[in-house]
């Protein structure tokens, strides 16, 4: 069997963003393989498959393949792309690569914290025909067939379906492992092979960024007063029902 | 290339790594383990899960073979969450360190391989109660006895005393005789006779075990010895004047800790209508704290690097080691004054960064015998 993780570079969570001219200055920020996509390669790693992680972007994804290579993964592949490729033409690219390698499945992030969008998944199972599970928090392969639960709007549902499909992870899949030091070091002799978009046939994307804004929410600044007991409680609430952090 | 200070992709990923582990691992539990003095056994067995115990073994003898300057990038960062914490592993590098240096083939295979295999830890005892700095005073006496030495004895602040699986005891055949009766012998976790004292209220570091080592007739075999009799004591020193660069790297992830403490809260606090950042007192304070934070990096990362390259490292270890533990209790003093009562009170880590830098200006050498390193280089011939 053999899995195929599609990998995003995003910026660090913890990471301030700038905007230069009309665009998010990615180079001056610090950038992270995307935690949503660690499920994914996580996944792939528990279930012992011959793994390859795929990412499109600029010279500097290398790093987060890397970071994919040390956790475990067999191989990498890089597909060079200018950094602000479209979703569907990234998909487009991993779609060309899944075709190359024939993988039972195809696993990424649920979402994507660059673009926040939760297309990538979609336009590959799109792309390739496949069938597609969203937010899968638990899966198994067996004869041919994945057996997995996923998240809904109203909460979990249960299925499975044939395979080749595509997954997307959600938080509760797994626990993603870091990267151990004796695994950095091996991950520099392993595979990591570079392929231009052009030689995938697949064509530059047709959207072009106008400009970009970062959200600069202000604090609330709220504070909370009076009875202790009913401010932990009042907090509670806020926290649950508008913050909807906890 | 003359010259330069670009890490290479696999630093990057080490640094990487051991920032996540700080993050996740160390900082929530830093403040627990120094407020109980109690030792973080999961932290320790995690880290050598990942590589980060003992990860300066040779490759020949089953560890990563890391270099001095990737074991300072490695402790800058572990540091950076918990100076107390960092010594831990540090003091085991410390450990091992007269085995690699001095060691034959067959005690390499012995002791270093099984230290990679599970998460042990070394020790390294030459301070007695008698003694510190002076260290080719000490009292600890080694009797050759048919196969065996017979060690009788006491050795004071030793870091992982009473946890490790092996302890380099330095001791003296003749306490006439000072260096040249010294020697290092290896002393294993059960040896009958072999036992340890925590000590307990220390100011700083309390993450760490500190013991005292009690030998009463500890029968070791002659195999354990390391290099000749009369070796001793110049092993400790060169086993130092390596070793001393990693606590010039555990300085630097003090220094930094206490600058981004106070930036953040810097641009946080008001004072006076106006945020205290913007009042040059306080600027000051944080740009004196980058400028030691940056020179006390370009020296260790200096000093670790005539380390990997091989070339004499003695006084730039001891000038890194000085002067960065040095700046660090500065910059720590100095987030106190910036955070005000605040930083005065264990809410906030600033007051145990002072506390954990005050240590690194004593072990492994003292400040004071590290100018007695760099000016005795000078005055040489």
């Amino acid at each position: 069997m053999k899995a195929l993780c599609i990998i995003r570079q995003a910026p660090d969570q913890e990471a301030r963003v700038k905007v230069v001219g009309a665009q998010v200055d990615l180079d001056a920020t610090t950038l992270a393989l995307d935690g949503m996509d660690e499920y994914g390669i996580e996944q792939a790693l528990r279930m012992n498959l011959n793994s390859v992680v795929v990412a499109v972007g600029p010279v500097r994804v290398e790093t987060a393949l890397r970071r994919a290579l040390a956790m475990g993964v067999n191989r990498a592949v890089h597909v060079i792309a200018d950094a602000n490729l479209d979703v569907i033409s990234i998909a487009g690219a991993v779609a060309a690569v899944a075709r190359q390698e024939q993988p039972d499945f195809i696993l990424t992030g649920g979402q994507q914290a660059d673009s926040d969008t939760q297309a990538l998944g979609a336009a590959v199972a799109e792309f390739l025909g496949w069938p597609q599970v969203t937010w899968t928090v638990s899966l198994s392969v067996e004869d041919g067939r994945a057996t997995f639960t996923h998240d809904t709007d109203d909460g979990k549902e249960d299925g499975s379906c044939p395979l080749p499909a595509v997954f997307t992870t959600q938080q509760g899949l797994n626990e993603p492992r870091y990267p151990t030091l004796p695994n950095i070091m091996k991950a520099k002799s392993k595979e990591l092979r570079k392929v231009n978009l052009d030689e995938l046939g697949v064509a530059p994307g047709l959207v072009r960024t106008v400009n970009q804004v970062p959200a600069d929410k202000p604090r609330l600044g709220r504070l909370l007063t009076g009875d202790p007991v009913e401010a932990a409680n009042e907090l509670v609430r806020l926290l649950h029902d508008e913050a909807k952090v906890i | 290339m003359s010259i330069q200070f670009k890490l290479t992709d696999e630093q990057l990923q080490l640094v990487s790594l051991a920032r996540e582990f700080t993050r996740d691992r160390i900082i929530p539990a830093a403040a627990e383990h120094d407020r109980a003095e109690s030792f973080p056994w999961p932290i320790i067995q995690e880290a050598a899960g990942l590589g980060l115990l003992n990860a300066g073994i040779p490759e020949a003898y089953g560890g990563l073979g890391l270099g001095m300057l990737d074991e300072c990038l490695i402790g800058e960062e572990l540091a950076y969450g918990c100076m107390g914490i960092y010594s831990i592993l540090m003091a085991s590098e410390l450990g091992l360190t007269p085995i690699e240096l001095a060691g034959s083939e067959e005690q390499k295979l012995r002791w270093l391989a099984p230290l990679v295999m599970q998460p042990k830890i070394a020790a390294f005892a030459l301070s007695e109660p008698g003694n510190g700095s002076d260290a080719a005073a000490m009292s600890t006496r080694a009797v050759r006895d048919g196969q065996d030495w017979i060690i009788n004895g006491s050795k004071m602040w030793i870091t992982n005393g009473g946890l490790a699986d092996l302890t380099v005891v330095f001791a003296t055949t003749d306490p006439s005789g000072r260096a040249k009766s010294s020697v290092a012998l290896v002393v294993e976790k059960d040896a009958s006779g072999f036992s340890a004292h925590k000590i307990h209220g220390k100011l700083g570091q309390r993450a760490a075990q500190t013991a005292e080592l009690t030998f009463e007739n500890v029968r070791v075999p002659a195999a354990n010895l390391l290099g000749e009799v009369g070796d001793g004591f110049k092993i400790a020193m060169r086993t130092l004047d390596r070793t001393r660069v990693p606590v010039a790297a555990g300085s630097v992830g003090i220094i930094r800790r206490a600058l981004d403490e106070s930036v953040r809260y810097a641009k946080e606090r008001q004072a006076f209508g106006r945020l205290i950042g913007d009042f040059q007192g306080v600027s000051f304070k944080l740009a004196d704290m980058k400028m030691r934070l940056e020179t006390s990096r370009l020296i260790t990362w200096q000093a670790a690097w005539l380390v990997d390259e091989g070339q004499p490292h003695s006084v730039p270890s001891a000038i890194a080691k000085a002067f960065a533990s040095q700046a660090a209790f500065d910059s720590a003093a100095e987030a106190i004054q910036v955070f005000g009562g605040a930083g005065y009170v264990n809410d906030v880590p600033v007051e145990k960064l002072l506390r954990d830098a005050k240590l690194n200006m004593i072990y492994e050498g003292t400040n004071e015998i590290q100018r007695v390193v760099i000016a005795r280089a000078l005055l040489k011939n």
